[in-house]
């Protein structure tokens, strides 16, 4: 099992070469989604969530904004995220806060655009506090 | 006391050589800031009043070299068609035996400290002009210096990001292929350029390739267009092809760039602009002095999906199932956008990164070109210098020997 994540914030691995795992579990819109070697080759849209890389006994887990996961044939996976965090970097506090200010902006929200951004945050935040949780 | 008369040849001096003749040489040149003098008697047509008597120099200074300049201050008057008077403000206060100290048969040639400017007609080159082009040269070559150092920092600081962004474009080319030769309706062409100039030839490049590009898809029912990014390509572009930009964006590396900027660019380039394939121009960054002008081809979900189906270069994308989302469409525009922003992302940041390498090879070269010309310039400078110092020193001495004769 082979992954790429590329995203600008944070390069799990060099251009051209590939990391090789076990198991990759992804945040798909559909659900979660377990990455094995030989899976059936998919496209699928990631939303916020944690996406945990498995080698062996070691566990690696991410938090992923969103972006695409491309499962090849042949045991490749592709996974672009705009960012992605390990979770242990994350402040909970700042997630309490950011969750408590999306819910206010949600509740006063006017206009569809607002109600969307503001829908958008909550929905972030609120996976940003399972990650952590979980 | 000494004296700095401004002559130019055709000046005519005039000198009174006996109580009541007077001789009036005229100046023939004034090659290596010294001038011949010809004899040329005009006895009849020229009167100078004479007011004082008083001496104010011994009769002894008459063959010393300083004194004769004194004289030559007294005897000195611009007479340029027949004027006749004295004019020198030591006229006054000089000797009236003196200028029969001097010789009735003038031949001599004198060395006198004329000032550097320029004369007219002047042969030998003038020192001061070279000394301001030195230091305007020295200038300039101090900006350039300056230039190539700022450009190597900021491509320090940019270059880690352009090549670590290669890794957002590289799936999707995994998966959907690189298809340049695309041939559909409506292209887009999406120039990305600097902002600023000095940086060598890319945004020329840039230029070049997506005229080349508008040729090769231009055609009945075909319909192409501009979308500029960058100042430079905008001014070159705005020229010819006015009427097919669609868009035109500036100022976009003011911010050091981020997704989110880009993202917002690429989605104002989606919303205002209708396309079946866009073409993205930039230069991409190979190495500090090398940058390969590149098309990267996005194609529009409806595209994708038609290929996909007709098994043509993109029949492979067939074979993958497509998670979520409503209908496959739906998953397909998504993945093109997301394709787009994120292609964007690396060309604007492999452009900025060639922007400055460029910038720091052409200023890397013109500092050594100022340098070049500054050795040149010095090399003439001291030549000349010489050159004056030598012919100023050989009239001392015929001059001298000259006067030793006469005596």
């Amino acid at each position: 099992m082979v992954i790429i994540p590329a995203n600008p914030s944070l390069m799990l691995s060099n251009n051209d070469v590939y990391t090789v795992v076990d198991m990759v579990i992804i945040p798909a819109t559909t659900g979660q989604m377990g990455v094995l070697p030989g899976h059936v080759a998919t496209i699928a849209e990631l939303k916020p969530g944690v996406m945990s890389v498995h080698e062996g006994n070691e566990v690696t887990k991410y938090f992923v904004s969103s972006g695409f996961a491309f499962i090849h044939a042949n045991s490749y996976t592709d996974i672009i995220a705009i960012e992605a965090v390990p979770v242990d970097q994350i402040d909970p506090t700042l997630v309490q806060k950011g969750l408590a200010d999306f819910t206010q902006k949600l509740s006063s929200a006017t206009t569809d655009l607002e109600k969307a951004e503001a829908q958008i945050g909550v929905d972030v935040h609120s996976a940003l506090n399972s990650a952590l949780s979980g | 006391m000494h004296y700095e008369p401004k002559l130019n040849p055709g000046d005519i001096l005039v000198n009174r050589v006996k109580t009541t003749s007077w001789k009036c040489v005229v100046v023939l040149t004034n090659k290596a800031l010294s001038f011949a003098i010809a004899v040329i008697s005009l006895e009849s047509t020229i009167r100078v009043e004479k007011k004082n008597t008083d001496l104010r120099n011994s009769p002894e200074l008459g063959f010393c070299l300083s004194s004769i300049l004194d004289q030559w201050q007294w005897l000195f008057s611009v007479a340029k068609g027949g004027v006749s008077s004295l004019q020198s403000p030591l006229a006054q206060s000089l000797p009236s035996d003196l200028p029969s100290l001097l010789t009735s048969e003038i031949s001599l040639s004198f060395t006198l400290n004329l000032p550097e400017e320029g004369l007219l007609g002047v042969r030998s080159i003038s020192t001061q002009v070279v000394r301001n082009r030195m230091k305007s040269v020295k200038n300039i070559q101090k900006i350039t210096k300056a230039m190539k150092m700022v450009a190597a920092s900021k491509l320090r600081a940019v270059q880690g990001r352009a090549e670590n962004s290669r890794g957002l474009w590289q799936p999707f080319t995994a998966l959907l292929g690189d298809n340049p030769s695309i041939d559909v309706k409506k292209s887009v062409v999406v120039t990305l350029s600097s902002d600023k100039g000095l940086c060598g030839g890319i945004n020329s490049t840039v230029v070049k390739v997506s005229r080349a590009l508008y040729k090769l898809n231009a055609g009945p029912e075909k319909d192409v267009k501009f979308v500029i990014v960058g100042e430079k390509a905008k001014a070159i572009m705005f020229r010819d092809s006015k009427n097919d930009i669609s868009l035109s964006v500036t100022e976009l590396n003011k911010n050091p760039l981020n997704y989110a900027q880009v993202s917002v660019l690429a989605d104002d380039i989606l919303k205002n602009v209708e396309f079946d394939a866009l073409r993205i121009v930039y230069n991409k960054f190979h190495s500090v002095v090398a940058f390969l002008p590149t098309v990267a081809t996005v194609l529009s979900p409806e595209v994708i999906e038609k290929e996909s189906e007709l098994g043509g270069k993109l029949g492979e994308l067939d074979s993958y199932e497509i998670e979520g989302g409503e209908t496959k469409g739906e998953i397909l525009q998504n993945l093109a956008e997301f394709q787009f922003s994120c292609v964007m992302f690396n060309a604007v940041l492999e452009n900025a990164c060639s922007e400055m390498g460029a910038r720091m090879s052409a200023m890397d070269s013109s500092s050594r070109n100022a340098g070049e010309m500054l050795d040149r310039l010095t090399l003439t400078y001291n030549r000349t210098r010489q050159a004056s110092i030598t012919t100023e020193l050989i009239e001392i001495i015929s001059g001298a020997s000259a006067l030793e004769a006469a005596k």
